[in-house]
């Protein structure tokens, strides 16, 4: 007990050099406990918004449509898509029939590509949730020649709910279509993608203009719980749709392959800038503990002449390091907690400062971005702030026990 | 009881060379220096500045090595000894009093005394009981719980005496004792000092340019340039 209590009293002895480095230490984890948060808000709410509006927890598509999704290829389409959802629904997942293809929104100033989403008005509900996204005029009803248009995508068509909207595509045998449409309601829902470029069309209306005779490009599903789609989903390709050889079934992590490359790629980079702020504060922390040690060189003389080994003195300074660390790092930890609660809370609302259509992050989160709880990640901190310290003492103090006492003692 | 008893507090130097680099240059501090010192011996080693005389001390304080000789401490050859080893056989044996007293300032006397025996592993009540007689014994019987700061040149060099003597080494080594105190302070400090050497046969060597700690010693050892040139017994 000894040299815990003589490294205890060295802390409280340099009392503002220790609450000057913990304070570095706590500044550099509460930081990365916020920033990590934050990031993890992020892609937490990025999954949830992929999910809910625009892949589901996985997707049945025919082989041939998978293999060339990216072109959306109407003439690969699930042709009897009624007895694949009523097994589904028997397997007491959820479905909803989607047809999806590309068309060009055509306006008195010019045209846009536009993304068409031919939902099935009242089962689309059962899987996405995007009646509660409308913020101007109505959701769309079964049979009617309406559209339901993302709110970026209005705004930069110029159009507003009961305007005019043709749009010119391919049906599904390859001749040219114009769709004449009315605007009926304008959404604005947490995912940017959807905003920016979607166009939502009722099923049936789009099944005859586009001679789909039935058939449709996918069946939406919700799972309970989305993370386990991978393990449904070999469920049911072994069960329920093995009846359907034609169909394959993909989870939401293979439909949004592209944004989770990007995400991963984004989280390196954030990472090794959180990697950065942690190791500026190790530094910060190494000064102070050589600065520390050199300044007690003398009295380091003097306890090695009075008997004590090298593993006791070295016992003592990193104890005194690690009791620098530790409280550095309760006091970061529940800093960044206290930041991240509130930003879990209220998060942080964007909009007022950049005009969020403008911009694209490539994550699926709106204007106001609130964090998330990330606890492995606070209990590494507070492990880590500890151990940093005590490793970036250890140098300075072999140092420091190299020196002959005799030299100590002439320290000044 | 002291540990001077049994003649652990004799020293026996033999043919001791020390060298220095400084830069290009080689110092020769001490040239073959040999001396025997015995049990309760009050010694005092003087010379000028460079004679070897804190060399020499250094050395039978275990806290330097030679070059080549023998050093033999109370019969155990401690220039052979690796750092560990001499470290044990520092805590156990010798008492240190620096010229600078070097005390922790963040610990009362009381704390700076018991920590020479807290490295000794013995039991708190102990270290209490020893600690509070020693600081009565050099004269700082309720100052134990100031700090190092709130007490005089002379009594800090008091705790440092206590210090050194709690826990009942078989010698003590005193480098410069005087040197940072007023006279009478330094007399009062000598005469501590040579009463715990008669009262319980610790043996004492001090390094010393000081006129008043040689006319205290015992026995006076005069170094020049590396070699004794005088060692006389009162």
């Amino acid at each position: 007990m000894f040299l815990p209590a003589m490294a205890w009293k060295n802390l409280s002895r340099y009392r503002k050099r220790t609450i000057i480095t913990a304070s570095a230490i706590a500044f550099g984890l509460a930081t990365y406990i916020f920033m990590d948060g934050w990031l993890k808000g992020a892609e937490v709410e990025s999954e949830r918004n992929l999910v809910l509006y625009e892949t589901g927890s996985s997707r049945v598509l025919t082989r041939d449509y998978w293999a060339e999704h990216e072109r959306m290829p109407l003439a690969s389409a699930i042709e009897d898509p009624e007895p694949v959802i009523a097994a589904l629904r028997g397997a007491g997942i959820p479905a909803a029939p989607r047809t999806l293809f590309a068309g060009e929104a055509v306006v008195e100033e010019g045209s846009m590509p536009v993304r068409v989403i031919a939902i099935d008005t009242e089962r689309d509900e059962q899987v996405f949730s995007f009646r509660e996204t409308v913020t101007e005029g109505r959701y769309l009803e079964a049979g009617e020649p309406g559209a339901l248009l993302g709110a970026w995508l209005a705004q930069d068509l110029g159009l507003a709910v009961g305007d005019p909207l043709t749009v010119t595509t391919r049906t599904r045998s390859g001749f040219h279509q114009t769709l004449d449409l009315e605007v009926v309601g304008i959404l604005n829902c947490p995912n940017p993608a959807i905003n920016k470029g979607t166009l939502f069309m009722p099923l049936d209306t789009a099944d005859a203009l586009m001679e789909m005779e039935g058939a449709v490009t996918e069946i939406d599903l919700k799972y309970r719980d989305y993370r386990t789609a991978e393990k449904v989903n070999a469920g049911l390709a072994a069960g329920t749709l093995a009846a359907f050889p034609s169909l394959t079934v993909v989870s939401w992590k293979d439909l949004a392959a592209d944004y989770l490359a990007i995400s991963a790629t984004k989280k390196g980079g954030s990472n090794v800038m959180l990697l950065l702020v942690f190791i500026i504060a190790a530094v910060g922390v190494s000064n102070t503990m050589l600065m520390t040690i050199y300044e007690r060189i003398r009295e380091l003389g003097m306890m090695r002449a009075l008997g004590m080994r090298d593993r006791d003195i070295r016992r003592v300074f990193l104890l005194e390091a690690g009791g620098i660390g530790l409280i550095g790092s309760v006091a970061g930890v529940g800093l960044g907690c206290i930041a991240n609660w509130a930003m879990v809370r209220w998060g942080i609302d964007f909009s007022a400062f950049m005009d969020m259509s403008e911009m694209d992050i490539g994550y699926r989160i709106s204007a106001v971005m609130h964090a998330a709880w990330n606890p492995p990640v606070i209990v590494v901190a507070l492990v880590a702030g500890v151990l940093a310290c005590v490793v970036v003492a250890v140098f300075p103090v072999r140092r420091a026990l190299r020196l002959q006492i005799t030299d100590c003692l002439r320290h000044t | 009881m002291s540990g001077s008893e049994n003649g652990r507090g004799t020293v026996s130097v033999e043919n001791v060379v020390k060298t220095y680099a400084t830069g290009e240059s080689v110092v020769h501090a001490l040239r073959g220096v040999s001396v025997q010192v015995a049990q309760g011996d009050f010694l005092s080693i003087a010379g000028p500045s460079g004679s070897g005389k804190t060399t020499l001390l250094n050395l039978v304080g275990c806290i330097d090595a030679p070059d080549s000789g023998e050093i033999t401490i109370g019969g155990t050859r401690v220039s052979s000894m690796n750092r560990d080893a001499l470290a044990m056989f520092r805590r156990r044996n010798l008492g240190f009093v620096f010229q600078t007293f070097n005390l922790i300032p963040v610990l009362t006397a009381a704390e700076n005394v018991s920590f020479a025996l807290s490295l000794l592993g013995i039991g708190d009540r102990e270290i209490r009981e020893r600690t509070r007689a020693i600081l009565a014994e050099v004269g700082l019987a309720g100052m134990e719980n100031r700090l190092p700061s709130r007490l005089s040149g002379g009594q800090q060099q008091r705790v440092a005496v206590a210090r050194a003597l709690v826990k009942e080494p078989s010698i003590v080594l005193a480098d410069e004792p005087t040197a940072n105190l007023d006279s009478d302070t330094g007399r009062a400090i000598l005469e501590l000092m040579r009463s715990m050497n008669e009262r319980h046969r610790t043996t004492f060597v001090f390094s010393t340019h000081d006129q008043m700690v040689m006319d205290f010693a015992r026995r006076l050892l005069r170094l020049h340039d590396g070699a004794i040139a005088s060692d006389e017994r009162r």
